[in-house]
Parts: structure tokens; C-alpha cells; sequence
């Protein structure tokens, strides 16, 4: 399973936070931890990171890094293309998404994330099914 | 800050009409909060720009009379602070109240602050229980879909009888959008009080066969946690998976599902995972998979991640199942494209994939040889330590000493404490196992 999902751009700044789980007391620390952690890695190493009892699959998008936590049973490959599809559905979403998209439509870009992820699982991969009911209601508040 | 932050600053009032991301306009008070955090140097400046914003909002939700549309830009602002570690205590309730009270967008917002603030022990929780079952009984499907995220992202033991039988009534809901997640609600529910789901099992098989695989791709999240606490009473379901996996992987699907050339490749895992387990240790299941698991490592695209992901996927599952010969070859000489890779992702799958073999095919590690000295010799840490861990589990009495010659000279180099005392361990039980 997902245990969160981290956005952070390279100056180590959260630009959001999702957790699958309830957090440790010391969330703002093991998050800050993380993210020295994959800023610190070269381009061509591995886009996988053992960390305490669990791993940390990442990837990075001009500015953003997207850091996603996962126990041992997921598949690493896997969920660095659930990554890349959550980009895809953001693109598709705000016409080529860039870090500014994100900060001002924070909960758009979470509630993206929640047709997607639930109870840190996948469940919808289809682009054009996620953005459904965010462009019905977008439609319908206009 | 990058060149690129600039340039996209400087385009910020576009960003201020709206015009891009979303057709709502944003107040001053918003913008100018995003742009103190775009353009804040450290993370000494972020603290006090966003200590800033807590004092600002506690002081403005003081006030009465704030209309929902403020509250809902108020919120989203509070979830900037909550997010960057600040106490937003204050601005919970307000969060609820917008769930309740709110229109559309801001009833969504609201829910979406509490799913964040609030985890599912908190107390306040409970004060949801009522608007959360009257959006389920909303004849707005959106308000439903809300109602049936926040159960998802919420629901605590205690509020799972008052929600139940309305969840369960969802399931035979027209839209399959309310039923996938309907099943997500049952599915956190099974995960938090599985004897209260216990006599819908019935249920969730019917949502299996649903006529949309959004739905039974969904399903498969209940299937996977089901077998893995109880293979025996699912034995059953192996020729429906087996058929399900036919199926996707024979193009039954509607192309909206496909991901670069690949179908539905997450739900093809999905299954992989669940076949894994029903084949493990039982040869009468194992052989009612063979078939689809030979056509799933012939047909994997291995043109892009997503198709590679899918057959480290089939391989694992080959490898878990009761062992067929002409399988595991196959498989064998499929884990040869991942080490062959430039890529570090691929050759740290392909020593996992390679690991997991051994047991099974003890010969397969020899024929990689070469291919596993050189990942070993790799700088990438991640890479050398799958290695190391695959180095371990092929020691034999010819090839102790070098192994553990290799193991210690790494024991040497590396900083990190963890690799330390794993290879500490390595080692000790190796020089146990091979005195001499």
C-alpha cells in the first residue's frame, strides 16, 4: 500500500502532502529527512530508496519532485507510473502543469489525487474517468 | 530560485483572473500569500511567513458573517499552513461547517479540509456522520461521491453501522463512478472492523463480474486483502481471475484504459499480485494460471516502464506459484532483458526478480553472472545493496570466501548504519554456516 505522497519542488519547499496513514509526531522532520535524502541523488541512480522500514519511489519534473512511501509488497516500477499518470492527469487538467498550477489550485490538485488514491490503493488509473467529477462540478459552479 | 520560477512569477497575473487552472478568481490576501511562499529564500523566511498567516487567520475567523465562498479560499489557505507543519486547531470546526453548510464546490473543499486536518480518532469526527449520510442520500450524484471519499479518507469503528447499510445500497447504483466507490468505502471498512463487512462477501464477488472493469478493478483492492487473510475460502475465485487477466491482456477492455500501448497495466498487477497468492504452494491453482501467465510474459510491451512493470510483475507471480519448468525459463530469460538495461530501475529489478528465482531455479544467478559483478561495482547504493542481498542468498561452499571477501570489503566502504549492520549479520551467519 501508499503510505503518502510528497510533492516538493528543489529547494526542499512541500508544495503537498498526502498521507494514506496517520502520521508520526515528528512528520515535519522525517518528511524534511526524505527530501534531503532524494534531492541528494544523481540523475541516473535508481529511482528507489530503502528508508527505515520502508521505501520511497521518486521522480523528478523540472521543478517538482514527486515522492510517493510504499510498504514492501508494491511493485516499484509500478507505482513510478502511477508518477508519471498523475503528471499525465495534471497535465491534462491545467494544460501542461507547472509548479505554480499546483500552488494556486492546491485543491483541485488534491482532489485529483483522491479520484486516484483511496485508503492507499489505487483505484482509478483512467485519466478521462479521475477528472470526471472534477469537471462536472467545475461546469456546474460556473 | 530557478530561472524558471521567475519567468512563471512574472506571468502572475494571469494567474489572478483565474484565466489559468480553474475559472475561480483568488482575493489579494491569496496571491500574495502564494507568492511570499514562491518567492521565499529559506526555510527560515517560509516560518515566519506562514506564522504570519496562521495569526492573520485565526483573527479572521473571528469574525461572523464570513460568506462560504471566503471560508472555502480561508480553508485552502489553512491547508497551506497545516501541510507546512503549523497548529490550524482553530480552523477545524470551520472546516466541518463548510462540509455541512456549503454549495457544491465549497462543500467539496470542506471535506477536503477535514480529510486532511483530522485523522480518523479525532473526536469531530462524529459531528460528519450526519452530513456525510445525507450526502449519500442526495439525489446529486457528486454529493454523493463526496460523502462516499470522506468515508475513504475518515470513518472511524464507531461510525461504521450508522454508514453501512447506505454504503452497501450503493453498490447497485446506476453510475459506476458511485459504485467503484462504494467499494472503496466497504474495503475501508473491511480494513478497520472486518467482522462488520463479513456477511457482505457475497456482495463484493457479484462486484467482481461488474459489467464496467473500473468497478472491478477497484474490487480487486477488497480481493487482494481478503486472500491475503485467508487464501482457502478463495480458492475458488482462481479460474475468474485467471479469466479476468485474459481478458485485459486480450484487449477486451475500452481503449481509455490503455496507458501507453499497455491495458489497464495497474490492474493487470493487481491481478498478477492476487494469482501469486492463490498459486503459492498449491499445484491444482497453479495450472489453472499457467496459460495466462505464458501469454502475459509473451505479450509484455517492453517498449516503455509501464510494460516492463507488468512482466516484473508476471515474473514475480511465476516464480511464487508452484514451479513449471518451460514457465520459470521463460521467465528466466525475461529477467536477462531487465539486467541487460542501461537503466539503474530495470537492473535493480531484474537482482530482485533474480533473487526471488533462486530458490527455485538455482543455475538461473550463474548465467547472470557477469551482468550481477557489474551491479555490484555500480556507484548507484540503492543497486549494490540488491546486489549484495542477491550475493548472499547464492552462497554456496565453492563460493563462500569470495562472496564474503566482497561483503566485507563493502562493510568498509559504506556510511549508512542500516547496510551496516545488515551486512554485520550477512556475514556472521555466512562464516556460521561455512566454518572452515
Amino acid at each position: 500500500m501508499l503510505k503518502f505522497i510528497l510533492l516538493v519542488n528543489k529547494q526542499g519547499q512541500t508544495r503537498l502532502a498526502q498521507y494514506y496513514e496517520h502520521p508520526e509526531h515528528d512528520r515535519v522532520s522525517v518528511e524534511r529527512d526524505i527530501i534531503r535524502k532524494c534531492l541528494a541523488r544523481e540523475d541516473n541512480q535508481c529511482s528507489f530508496l530503502e528508508y527505515k522500514n520502508f521505501k520511497l519511489v521518486y521522480r523528478r519534473y523540472a521543478s517538482l519532485y514527486f515522492i510517493v512511501g510504499v510498504d514492501h509488497t508494491e511493485n516499484e516500477l509500478a507505482i513510478l507510473e502511477l508518477i508519471h499518470n498523475i503528471v499525465e492527469t495534471y497535465d491534462k487538467y491545467f494544460d501542461k502543469v507547472c509548479e505554480l498550477d499546483i500552488m494556486f489550485n492546491l485543491d483541485k490538485a488534491y482532489m485529483i489525487l483522491e479520484e486516484m488514491v483511496m485508503n492507499g490503493r489505487i483505484v482509478e488509473m483512467n485519466q478521462n474517468r479521475i477528472l470526471l467529477p472534477i469537471r462536472v462540478m467545475d461546469q456546474a459552479t460556473q | 530560485m530557478t530561472e524558471v520560477m521567475e519567468r512563471t512569477l512574472a506571468s502572475l497575473p494571469m494567474f489572478m483572473k483565474g484565466e489559468l487552472g480553474g475559472p475561480f478568481g483568488v482575493s489579494r490576501g491569496f496571491q500574495t500569500l502564494i507568492k511570499a511562499i514562491g518567492e521565499s529564500q529559506s526555510k527560515h523566511e517560509e516560518e515566519r511567513i506562514m506564522k504570519k498567516e496562521v495569526s492573520y487567520l485565526q483573527q479572521k475567523l473571528t469574525q461572523p458573517d464570513i460568506s462560504n465562498k471566503h471560508m472555502k479560499e480561508l480553508l485552502v489557505r489553512l491547508v497551506y499552513c497545516n501541510m507546512l507543519g503549523h497548529d490550524i486547531t482553530f480552523g477545524y470546526i470551520h472546516a466541518l461547517k463548510l462540509a455541512q453548510q456549503g454549495g457544491l464546490v465549497e462543500k467539496r473543499v470542506g471535506y477536503l479540509a477535514v480529510s486532511l486536518f483530522l485523522h480518523e480518532d479525532h473526536e469531530l469526527i462524529m459531528l460528519l456522520i450526519n452530513t456525510i449520510q445525507k450526502d449519500l442520500k442526495s439525489t446529486n450524484i457528486l454529493h454523493v461521491c463526496m460523502g462516499l471519499t470522506a468515508v475513504c479518507a475518515l470513518i472511524s469503528t464507531e461510525m461504521i453501522p450508522a454508514l453501512l447499510p447506505m454504503v452497501e445500497d450503493k453498490l447497485q447504483h446506476p453510475k459506476e463512478v458511485v459504485r467503484k466507490k462504494a467499494i472503496m468505502a466497504l474495503h475501508r471498512f473491511y480494513l478497520k472492523a472486518p467482522n462488520m463487512v463479513q456477511h457482505i462477501h457475497e456482495k463484493f464477488r457479484k462486484v467482481l463480474c461488474d459489467r464496467d472493469p473500473g468497478v472491478m478493478g477497484a474490487s480487486l483492492n477488497i480481493f487482494y486483502d481478503l486472500i491475503k487473510e485467508d487464501v482457502e475460502k478463495h480458492r475458488d475465485l482462481t479460474n475468474t481471475f485467471a479469466c479476468i487477466m485474459k481478458q485485459v491482456i486480450g484487449g477486451k477492455l475500452t481503449n481509455d484504459f490503455t496507458y501507453h500501448s499497455v491495458p489497464a497495466p495497474w490492474i493487470q498487477v493487481q491481478l498478477l499480485r492476487i494469482l501469486g497468492m492463490l498459486g503459492a504452494g498449491h499445484k491444482k491453482n497453479s495450472e489453472q494460471m499457467y496459460a495466462v501467465l505464458d501469454e502475459t510474459l509473451d505479450k509484455s510491451e517492453i517498449n516503455h516502464n509501464i510494460g516492463y512493470a507488468v512482466l516484473y510483475e508476471c515474473v514475480r507471480t511465476v516464480t511464487a506459484i508452484h514451479p513449471n519448468p518451460a514457465l520459470l525459463e521463460k521467465a528466466a530469460e525475461r529477467i536477462g532483458r531487465f539486467l541487460r538495461s542501461h537503466s539503474n530501475n530495470l537492473r535493480y529489478l531484474g537482482i530482485t526478480a533474480l533473487t526471488s528465482m533462486l530458490p527455485v531455479l538455482p543455475g538461473v544467478a550463474g548465467e547472470h553472472q557477469l551482468v550481477v559483478i557489474e551491479c555490484l561495482d555500480d556507484p548507484d547504493e540503492t543497486l549494490q545493496r540488491k546486489t549484495l542481498d542477491l550475493l548472499y542468498r547464492m552462497t554456496g561452499p565453492t563460493n563462500v570466501t569470495v562472496i564474503c571477501d566482497r561483503l566485507i570489503s563493502h562493510l568498509s566502504t559504506t556510511a549508512d548504519t542500516y547496510l551496516q549492520s545488515d551486512l554485520v549479520t550477512k556475514i556472521t551467519q555466512l562464516a556460521e554456516r561455512y566454518p572452515s
